[in-house]
This record gives structure tokens, C-alpha cells and sequence, in this order.
């Protein structure tokens, strides 16, 4: 799939805006500050329905503004083309339309534009908390299955839920008896969803572990080696059982504390926790190597590359690993955001200064 | 926030925006669409407000809406009293009703179970339902709660409650729309239906 035509309007520093995007790789430059992060995060919006940045879609609207548009016309590998349009209301309900039909649900977009991005945030999978790496874990599993979406957001309500009467079970003297009853249904919901995310999780972690270790020796250039886990000590006895434990404990705390919202990855290279133990230069390439794994293993599931979208990378890494970064992009469409020239294959440049098009 | 409106308008924003689906922007549109009309077609709503409220009631034996002390369901004898189909609201039972396949009686819950907002098996008509079982004899209960995560747990919830007492408890089925496309059904549906797959009947 690749992005042929990409028009903003009112969405972050740009008032109107189009762009043309070819097949292949495309170089945005511009100065900081001038809105090559904010055409990467639009792109990828129509892609997952949220900012990179982690901040609501509000976020996106131009200042001023009380709407914004995102338009992008796609076209499939069979050579469909389709009409995708997000508009975004400050304070009010999102639209979003697929050859100007609008969709029931803003989340029925999903799976219809694929995107990856590479942005120097990535670096928060290797150093920062769990959270981080099941964000991670997930959006990969959602850019693989549009069905991951729905299962991960019952997980959450879920476990809200379960802690909701763990809370009103500390303050009140509701009958015992029925408490346990709500809580062993609550259990029982949440080992269901809560299996399946992360049976998922944990077949994506070992599919990953073989491709983040090639990717890592393409970057790098040496024979490092990488090992990947999907910590969830309760998969030894199964869900239901794990909070059954738990539960005493849970209900003193008022919090659930097994679960697949507990869970965490764990990036291991030449035995030492990434974590705490790999150099700022070996992270930022490990982070590199997790986003360009799930990459190509979306690639190879879906039998379609994503549109990959580097967000400013190459800046933050040395001569070698850009340039081993730039030899080794997977097929497909590219859109390389840069302040600075990009050595390398490039088929397409694109200026942009103070959100206009130079 | 200081309000722009007059406070009786101001009030009537704020009293619309309390009412389920209603967002401010759209209790402000009906607010301004209120005062717009002539006084006689304001004064037939809140009479017809005021006289809903004044007559209608809940059923005392299901919770349905009712104008007497039972609902036309519960009062007319010919339906099976054997059966009940447990429900979270009156609307599913106009739903259910409409299909002209359920010749039982109902039970209506007023809600699901959703802690978020403070409604727990108490808060909901399940003792009153337990106690309908000898009662009335029922020998069968279909739980007919929404197919949505609080909706599962409440049917959860009430299978645990009635299978000790020996009862037939069902579960109503989820799957696929009839006269839909397959093509175009959700992953999830879909995935339910296909686990929820029958033989094929030979007749």
C-alpha cells in the first residue's frame, strides 16, 4: 500500500497543505520546529487513530481552530485507489470517511491505512516503563489484526471494572458472600480477554525475537546477541487462578495486581537487561530494531508493506548505523523526515518551511 | 466558568444535558429550539413529561413499564409462565417482543453490572428475580443481557446465582445479522459465530 497524496487542513502549524508522495522513498526536509513531526503524526493518525505523541486527537487541531481535516488518497497493491478522510472537532466527536462514505465508528478506519513509524519517543520501548513496551506489543498486534484493538480496550475496561469493586469492597459492608460471586465473574471476564491479549503477546514476542536480532546485527554491523521475553509469571497457572491468589492482597490494595496490565517485555542483549545496561547508542539501535522486526513481520503477515515513516532517526545516530539504517530499509513506501541532507537513495524530496510547502 | 445564558436558560441547558446521549452542544441546540416554539407545544411536552411519569410505573412483577400494577405480559395469562427471559431494560423487551418468537415472561433488570458507575448486583432487580423462581415455578431462564462486557458478567453473574436452584439456564446466542454479509461483519462477531457454529440438520 502507498500513500499517493496527502492534504492537511488546520492540523497543527499547517493551514492548508498538499503533498505528493511517490513510490518509494520520499525525503521531507525542513528546519526544526517547521512541521516535519506533525506530517509524520497526521500520516500515522490515519493509520492508528492516535498521535505518536500520545496526546488526544485534540492536540492535532491548529491552534484557533475548531476543526481539522487529514485527506490522503491511497493505493492498494492491486492498484485500488481510496479516498480516506479524518475530520477532527476540538471538544466534539471525530469523522472519519472512506471514499466519502462516513463509517459508523471512527475505529472501523483501523486496518485500512497501514503505517509504521520510527521516532526518536521509540526510545522509551527499551528504557522506559512496562507500559511502554506493552504499547508496543499491542499496536504491533493491532497493525496485524484489526481485532487486537477491540480486545486490548476490553482488557482495560475490565480490569477498571475489577478494581472499581475492589475499592467499594474496602469502604463497604456489602454481604460477603455476593462480593465474591462479583468478584469471581469480574475474574472470570478478565482471565478470558486478559488470556487471549496475552496469549497473543506472547506468540508476537517469540516471532519478534529472531528478526530484532537481525536487524540489530544489520545496524550494527556485529554479531550481538538479543534475546526476547514476554514476562507474565502468571501464564504458569492461568489467570483465573493467579487472581484467585491474588485476591486477598488485591482487595487490602483496592488494585489488581496480576494480569496482562502488569505484564512486560524484556530486551536482553549479550545477557545484560537493555534496560539498565545497554549504552544510549545500543538502545536507540535496539528501539530501531524492535520497530523495523514488527516492520517486516507485519509486511510478511499481511503480504503488504506499511508506508514506514522515519520521524527525524537518522539525526540521532551515528555515520554508520544511518547509513546501514538507509542500506537496509525494508521494500516499500518511505517518507524520511530530516533537517539535514539525506545520503542515499532518494527518489523524492520534498521542503517544507513554517508549514507551507517550499 | 462564568455562563453566558440568563440562569433559567442556563438551567434548562444544563437539566437537558443530564438526559442519556444528550452532549452540550445538542442540549444547547434543544434549549434554543425550546424557547423558539409556541408556549402551547412546550406546555403539551411537559404535560406529556409530567403524565408519563404520573402513570406509568414499574411492573411489580418484572420491571417492565407498566400503567397497572402488572404489565400487559405479566397480566395476560396465556404467556408461559414456565419461561422467563432476563433483560437489562423495557426497550429490549419491545425488541424481543417484536420477534413474536417468546411466548414466556420477562424480567427486566434496570441496568447491567458496570462498578464505573456504581451499579452492582444490588443495585440491579436480581434478588427480586430469585425470588420469582418458586413463586411462579419457573423452570427455565434465558439470559438476554447485551452482548457488551457488563452485559457478560451480569449473565455470568446470574448463572452462578440460578444454576444451584436446579433450573435450565441459556445463554441468548451472538453471531452474524441475518440477511448480512459475512464480508462485512466485524472480526469479533464473526469469531463468535464461528464458535458458536451448529450442525447442519439433516430435515
Amino acid at each position: 500500500m502507498i500513500v499517493e497524496h496527502l492534504e492537511l487542513i488546520d492540523i497543527r502549524n499547517y493551514e492548508t497543505a498538499t503533498f505528493e508522495l511517490r513510490p518509494g522513498t520520499t525525503v521531507v526536509l525542513g528546519d526544526n520546529g517547521h512541521g516535519k513531526t506533525n506530517l509524520a503524526e497526521a500520516l500515522a493518525y490515519l493509520a492508528t487513530l492516535s498521535s505518536f505523541r500520545g496526546v488526544p486527537s485534540d492536540a492535532l487541531v491548529r491552534l484557533g481552530a475548531d476543526r481539522g481535516v487529514i485527506r490522503a488518497t491511497i493505493r492498494d497493491d492491486d492498484g485500488r485507489q481510496s479516498l480516506i478522510e479524518a475530520e477532527l472537532t476540538v471538544g466534539g466527536r471525530n469523522r472519519v470517511q472512506v471514499n466519502r462514505q462516513r463509517l459508523p465508528r471512527v475505529r472501523d478506519l483501523l486496518g485500512t491505512m497501514r503505517v509504521t513509524v520510527f521516532s526518536p519517543d521509540d526510545l522509551v520501548i527499551v528504557k522506559g516503563g512496562p507500559g511502554d513496551r506493552r504499547r508496543f506489543l499491542d499496536d504491533t498486534l493491532v497493525a496485524l489484526a484489526v481485532k487486537y484493538d477491540a480486545i486490548r480496550l476490553e482488557v482495560d475496561r475490565v480490569v477498571k471494572q475489577r478494581n472499581t469493586v475492589l475499592k467499594s469492597a474496602k469502604s463497604s459492608s456489602t454481604n460477603h458472600g455476593d462480593l465474591g460471586i462479583t468478584l469471581d465473574v469480574w475474574d472470570s471476564k478478565l482471565s478470558d480477554v486478559g488470556g487471549r491479549l496475552a496469549h497473543a503477546r506472547a506468540t508476537l514476542v517469540d516471532r519478534l525475537g529472531p528478526m530484532v536480532q537481525q536487524a540489530y546485527r544489520d545496524l550494527a554491523g556485529t554479531a550481538t546477541d538479543i534475546e526476547l521475553g514476554y514476562v507474565a509469571p502468571w501464564r504458569d497457572v492461568g489467570l483465573e487462578t493467579a487472581l484467585a491468589h491474588a485476591r486477598d492482597h488485591d482487595m487490602r490494595r483496592g488494585v489488581t495486581s496480576v494480569g496482562p496490565h502488569r505484564d512486560d517485555l524484556t530486551v536482553v542483549i549479550d545477557q545484560m537487561p537493555s534496560r539498565t545496561h545497554a549504552s544510549q547508542g545500543e538502545q536507540r539501535t535496539l528501539a530501531l530494531s524492535l520497530r523495523l522486526a514488527a516492520h517486516r513481520l507485519v509486511t510478511e503477515r499481511t503480504d503488504s508493506a506499511p508506508v514506514l515513516v522515519l520521524d527525524d532517526v537518522l539525526s540521532e545516530l551515528d555515520r554508520g548505523r544511518a547509513g546501514a539504517l538507509l542500506d537496509h530499509l525494508p521494500a516499500g513506501q518511505v517518507v524520511i523526515t530530516s533537517a539535514t541532507d539525506v545520503p542515499g537513495r532518494v527518489d523524492h524530496t520534498v521542503r517544507i518551511v513554517d508549514g507551507q510547502l517550499a | 466558568m462564568v455562563s453566558a445564558y440568563t440562569p433559567p436558560v442556563q438551567t434548562l441547558i444544563d437539566e437537558l444535558g443530564r438526559l442519556p446521549g444528550i452532549g452540550p452542544k445538542s442540549a444547547q441546540r434543544i434549549a434554543f429550539h425550546l424557547l423558539k416554539l409556541p408556549s402551547a407545544d412546550v406546555a403539551r411536552l411537559a404535560h406529556a413529561i409530567n403524565d408519563a411519569k404520573d402513570k406509568v410505573r414499574f411492573c411489580e412483577r418484572c420491571f417492565n413499564v407498566a400503567e397497572g400494577a402488572l404489565c400487559p405480559i405479566c397480566a395476560d395469562d396465556r404467556r408461559d409462565a414456565t419461561v422467563v427471559c432476563v433483560v437489562e431494560e423495557s426497550r429490549d423487551i419491545v425488541a424481543l417482543e417484536r420477534t413474536g418468537e417468546f411466548r414466556g415472561r420477562y424480567h427486566v433488570l434496570l441496568g447491567a453490572m458496570n462498578p464505573l458507575e456504581g451499579i452492582g448486583p444490588e443495585q440491579l432487580k436480581i434478588r427480586e428475580l430469585l425470588t420469582r423462581i418458586d413463586a411462579e415455578g419457573i423452570t427455565e431462564v434465558i439470559l438476554c443481557t447485551n452482548p457488551n462486557t457488563e452485559g457478560e458478567v451480569t449473565a455470568m453473574y446470574l448463572a452462578r446465582q440460578l444454576q444451584p436452584l436446579g433450573l435450565t439456564v441459556t445463554r441468548i446466542a451472538s453471531g452474524l445479522p441475518v440477511g448480512g454479509d459475512l464480508e462485512y461483519a466485524d472480526e469479533l462477531t464473526l469469531g463468535r459465530a464461528l464458535e458458536g457454529r451448529r450442525p447442519v440438520d439433516d430435515g
